[in-house]
């Protein structure tokens, strides 16, 4: 079985980290932009656990992944709550729409 | 006797005397709205009558050879005195004979201006909160009296003078008498500050501030004091011209007696309202009239005059302050009699009647008559009084007419009134006598020896022969008779002016009527004094006749015109009836020495009564012949005749107008320079500039708050994108640690340090050619010497930087010997561094003598030893 470079692994998480930020940054649809920042902390758990595999006897890497993991989780839910909660009041969930406290 | 009780050193019945004004007015400001008018008048009689009679326990028990009652309360505070002494301050109270009479007046006539008030006042809403304030002053009053220190005195002092401006503000209201409370407060403010400035001075130079502690020591207050010049100024320090001017060739000095007395004199002359102090007292008016008789007549502003008293020994030791005390004291006393000439309102000639009857005072305490002086005080508070309170029961009469202020005291409305209120007549003419020297009035005999005295008496300062240091003043001969026959004319001036208010107000026919024409309704309205039921129907008569006042108005007044025709009698030296005067003798033995008879006055006793009964008789005459007889029109003459003149007079000489455009508008406009400095430089620049700016930086950064989320997004990938720039980068930071480059010539140069960073320094005397992990290096450099160092920096990145530090060892001053080996190189030579030429390492045993020498021969040394 052959290895596959750590540099193909990082490729694969800066192009997700990328498309995650430029998806955040250019989308108006709140559930968009959660899902947006699900790709951004994936592909930063895709970097931890590629270079763990360079430092195999040292774990950190994994664990760090997983409380990112756990992160992730609560801010979906906190997330998707809000964003349910915006809808009720706003009846959309465009987010260019949260602009109650302005003015 | 009840007093018997007390230890003459433990007197505590003294408590009761102060203690129960203070209750009453606790009680009457506290409750007093809820307690009702009746509870308060009768707490308020009940506080003021039983320390009266508590005084004349303590008066009774006061030991007839010049021992006092003592009572210490508590140690207040102490002070540090010129030699660091301590100096303690006690709350302790004394009472002689002096203090003991001062009480009686207090409490006594205090007792029946509390009980006329009682029924004067009644109608007023402001009842409780009136005689809150009586009882408040009389309390202020009596630990004035009692206190046996300064500062005790002065609290009481202060006491007064904030019931005094709370007493002329009573009916706040009316703009003009919060102005006249507010100028009697400013007023005494100014004369506080002498008071203050005496204390500080008597605590340097007698390290005491009781009476007894400044008596013992006060022969310190001889020292001499250069007055001027002051400092270190002299010709030496200023320009020429100015030196010549204000500088004297001699220094002026004078004894420290007549700075302390002058600087309590001022305090005197502010309270007691003397030339140029006296303008507040003519506006207190303002006023209720029972204030105007009890503390702007009978008792506070004779303050004054009582501290002169007490402190006599102080101001023995200098003549010159006595003359001035009885020269301003003369000059009030004919500046307020000439204002009172032709002064309309009622209250406005008694006021400065008394303005005029103080100077009286200040005249016998100025020439060292102190018994005499204070005893003018005595028969003062009650014909005072007494008129005081006649004129409120006219004013109260006048009510029934018209409530307005100014015209119910304007003379020219009364006329006629001993057909309506006999008794208020009477007693008014009883105190005329008083006040105008009828023969054998208390006023007669108080002033009487004001006058022998003032003509009499010499004052020599005696003790000064004991300090040879400098002359003292001598009093001129002629000093004491230009005071007698200015006194005179003032006492004469003082008996036309008051027969002229005793004609115009009583005599003749009343000029009331036309105030009201045509007033039918008599229960109309607020009028409470109207009992006039029972019409006449004869009289020209248009609404209510005014009338005498109830029973608690009268009374006090018999009793004070009683005290005003007899009380001289207490004092009467001339016929050797002067019980009084005997009690008094021991308080001001300390006298005796200093006031001596004139040459030339043996014998003319008798004689010199005459121009004072002549006096009294022109001036009256003069009154008489001009309101009585010929019912004012003579005045009217002289006013079309003499009108600028009349005016003047009048216009109160105009002394107000002259302040006005003088000290007051001096301070105001200072206070106007201040207020443009806070309005343009405080608010201006400094709070609305600031402002402004914050809200502009506000306005700016607000443009950054979008509250888009994406913008805040964006940014952050910004930031994100910079830091990971900085954390590409390598940096290429040197410290140097050049501490040892003026000893050795040595630098350490340091670059931080890096993830993965490899260094290569160039221009090191072994350049390195490779990469290394070597981050830290030494340099030497020879003095003089200039090097460029870089550091070139590659991290693990593979990016390159670099960076160079310039490197300069100073150069050695000429002179000095260059050293080869960098090692203890002598400092560079800095402008203006004087800088000891030590030499470094070995000393030669021969050369240690060279250190001890002063730089300039040392270099020549030097100099010779390297030729």
């Amino acid at each position: 079985m052959s290895t596959v470079p750590v540099e193909y692994f990082l490729i694969v998480a800066a192009v997700l980290f990328v498309v995650g930020a430029v998806g955040f940054l250019l989308r108006r649809n709140l559930l968009v932009l959660l899902m947006s920042i699900e790709l951004m902390l994936n592909s930063v758990n895709l970097t931890l656990v590629a270079y763990n595999r360079l430092h195999a006897a040292n774990h950190a890497g994994q664990n760090l992944a997983f409380f990112v993991i756990a992160v992730a989780a609560a801010e979906a839910a906190v997330g998707l709550a809000i964003v349910l909660a915006f809808f009720r009041v706003r009846k959309t969930i465009h987010s260019d729409e949260a602009n109650l406290l302005k003015n | 006797m009840l007093g018997n009780q007390f230890d003459t050193k433990d007197f505590a019945l003294l408590a009761v005397v102060l203690l129960l004004p203070a209750i009453g007015a606790f009680v009457n400001g506290v409750f007093g709205k809820r307690l009702g008018k009746e509870a308060v008048r009768l707490m308020a009689l009940t506080a003021i009558g039983g320390a009266f009679l508590a005084s004349v326990v303590t008066f009774l028990s006061v030991p007839h050879d010049g021992g006092r009652l003592s009572w210490t309360v508590w140690r207040w505070m102490s002070v540090t005195g010129q030699s660091g002494n301590s100096v303690p301050i006690d709350v302790k109270f004394s009472v002689d004979a002096m203090t003991a009479t001062m009480m009686l007046v207090v409490t006594g006539v205090g007792f029946l201006i509390h009980l006329y008030a009682s029924e004067y006042m009644k109608k007023d809403p402001g009842y409780h909160r009136f005689f809150c304030y009586l009882n408040l002053f009389c309390f202020a009053m009596l630990l004035l009296i009692t206190g046996d220190n300064l500062p005790v005195l002065f609290v009481g002092w202060e006491g007064v003078g904030m019931c005094s401006y709370l007493l002329i503000g009573f009916w706040f209201d009316d703009e003009k008498n919060a102005r006249a409370g507010k100028k009697a407060f400013i007023v005494n403010r100014i004369g506080d500050f002498g008071l203050i400035l005496a204390m500080a001075l008597l605590v340097y130079y007698c390290g005491s501030l009781t009476w007894e502690g400044i008596d013992n020591s006060k022969l310190s207050l001889l020292a001499p004091v250069k007055i001027w010049p002051i400092g270190n100024l002299s010709k030496e320090t200023l320009p020429v011209f100015l030196g010549n001017i204000i500088i004297p060739d001699k220094p002026v000095q004078v004894y420290a007696a007549t700075l302390v007395a002058l600087a309590l004199f001022l305090g005197c002359a502010g309270k007691s309202a003397q030339v140029p102090l006296y303008i507040w007292l003519p506006d207190a008016m303002a006023g209720p009239t029972p204030v105007s008789a009890l503390i702007h007549a009978a008792t506070m502003v004779t303050a004054g005059v009582y501290l002169v008293a007490r402190l006599h020994f102080v101001f023995l030791l200098s003549p010159a302050a006595m003359a001035v005390v009885a020269v301003i004291g003369v000059v009030t006393a004919l500046l307020a009699a000439s204002i009172g000439l032709f002064q309309h309102d009622l209250k406005k000639v008694l006021a400065y009647s008394t303005v005029s009857q103080l100077g009286f005072m200040f005249i016998g305490v100025g020439v060292g008559a102190f018994a005499a002086g204070f005893f003018h005080v005595f028969t003062h508070a009650f014909f005072k009084a007494c008129l005081f309170l006649g004129a409120g029961s006219v004013i109260h009469a006048m009510h029934a007419r018209i409530h307005d202020t100014d015209r119910s005291q304007d003379m020219r409305n009364m006329g006629g009134l001993k057909r309506f209120m006999p008794i208020t007549r009477w007693t008014f003419f009883a105190s005329c006598c008083a006040i105008a020297g009828f023969p054998l009035t208390a006023g007669f005999w108080s002033k009487d020896e004001i006058l022998w005295s003032a003509f009499s008496n010499n004052v020599v300062n005696s003790k000064a022969a004991a300090t040879p240091r400098m002359a003292p003043y001598e009093w001129p001969p002629w000093l004491g008779q230009a005071i007698y026959w200015g006194a005179i004319l003032a006492a004469t001036m003082t008996a036309f002016y008051m027969f002229r208010a005793y004609f115009m107000t009583f005599h003749g026919n009343f000029r009331g009527w036309s105030i009201v024409r045509g007033w039918t309704d008599p229960h109309a309205g607020h009028d409470h004094h109207d009992h006039h039921e029972e019409h006449d129907t004869s009289k020209p008569l248009e609404g209510p006749e005014p009338h005498e006042s109830p029973a608690p108005m009268t009374a006090p007044l018999v009793v004070l015109a009683a005290f005003a025709l007899f009380a001289g009698f207490l004092n009467a030296h001339p016929i050797h009836i002067a019980p009084l005067g005997h009690f008094l003798e021991p308080v001001f033995k300390g006298a005796e020495g200093f006031v001596s008879e004139r040459e030339g006055a043996k014998g003319l006793m008798w004689v010199m009564m005459a121009p004072g009964f002549a006096a009294f008789l022109v001036g009256t005459a003069a009154a008489m012949y001009v309101y009585l007889n010929r019912a004012g029109q003579p005045e009217k003459v002289f006013a079309e005749k003499a009108g600028g003149l009349y005016r003047l007079i009048y216009d109160k000489w105009r002394i107000d107008e002259l302040y006005d455009a003088t000290v007051v508008g001096m301070v105001d406009a200072l206070a106007d320079i201040f207020t443009m400095a806070d309005k343009w430089f405080i608010d201006g620049v400094l709070a609305r500039l600031t402002a402004m700016l914050t809200a502009l930086a506000g306005t700016l950064l607000r443009t950054l708050q979008t509250g888009r989320i994406q913008v805040y997004a964006a940014v952050m990938l910004l930031g994100l994108g910079g830091v990971g720039w900085f954390m590409v980068y390598p940096h290429a930071d040197v410290t140097a640690d050049d501490t040892s480059l003026r000893s050795t010539g040595e630098v350490k140069l340091a670059a931080a340090p890096g993830y993965g960073y490899t260094f290569r320094w160039e221009g090191l005397t072994g350049t390195d050619s490779q990469l290394t992990e070597r981050s830290a290096v030494t340099v030497r450099l020879q003095p003089g010497e200039k090097k460029n160092v870089t550091v070139f920096v590659k991290n693990a990145f593979q990016l390159e930087t670099s960076h160079t530090v310039a490197l300069e060892r100073p150069g050695l001053p000429p002179g000095a010997k260059a050293q080869s080996d960098g090692k203890g190189a002598a400092p560079p030579n800095v402008p203006g561094m004087v800088r000891p030429d030590i030499p470094t390492g070995e000393i030669p045993a021969d050369d240690i003598h060279k250190l001890l020498l002063p730089r300039g021969a040392d270099q020549g040394n030097n100099k010779g030893a390297e030729k």
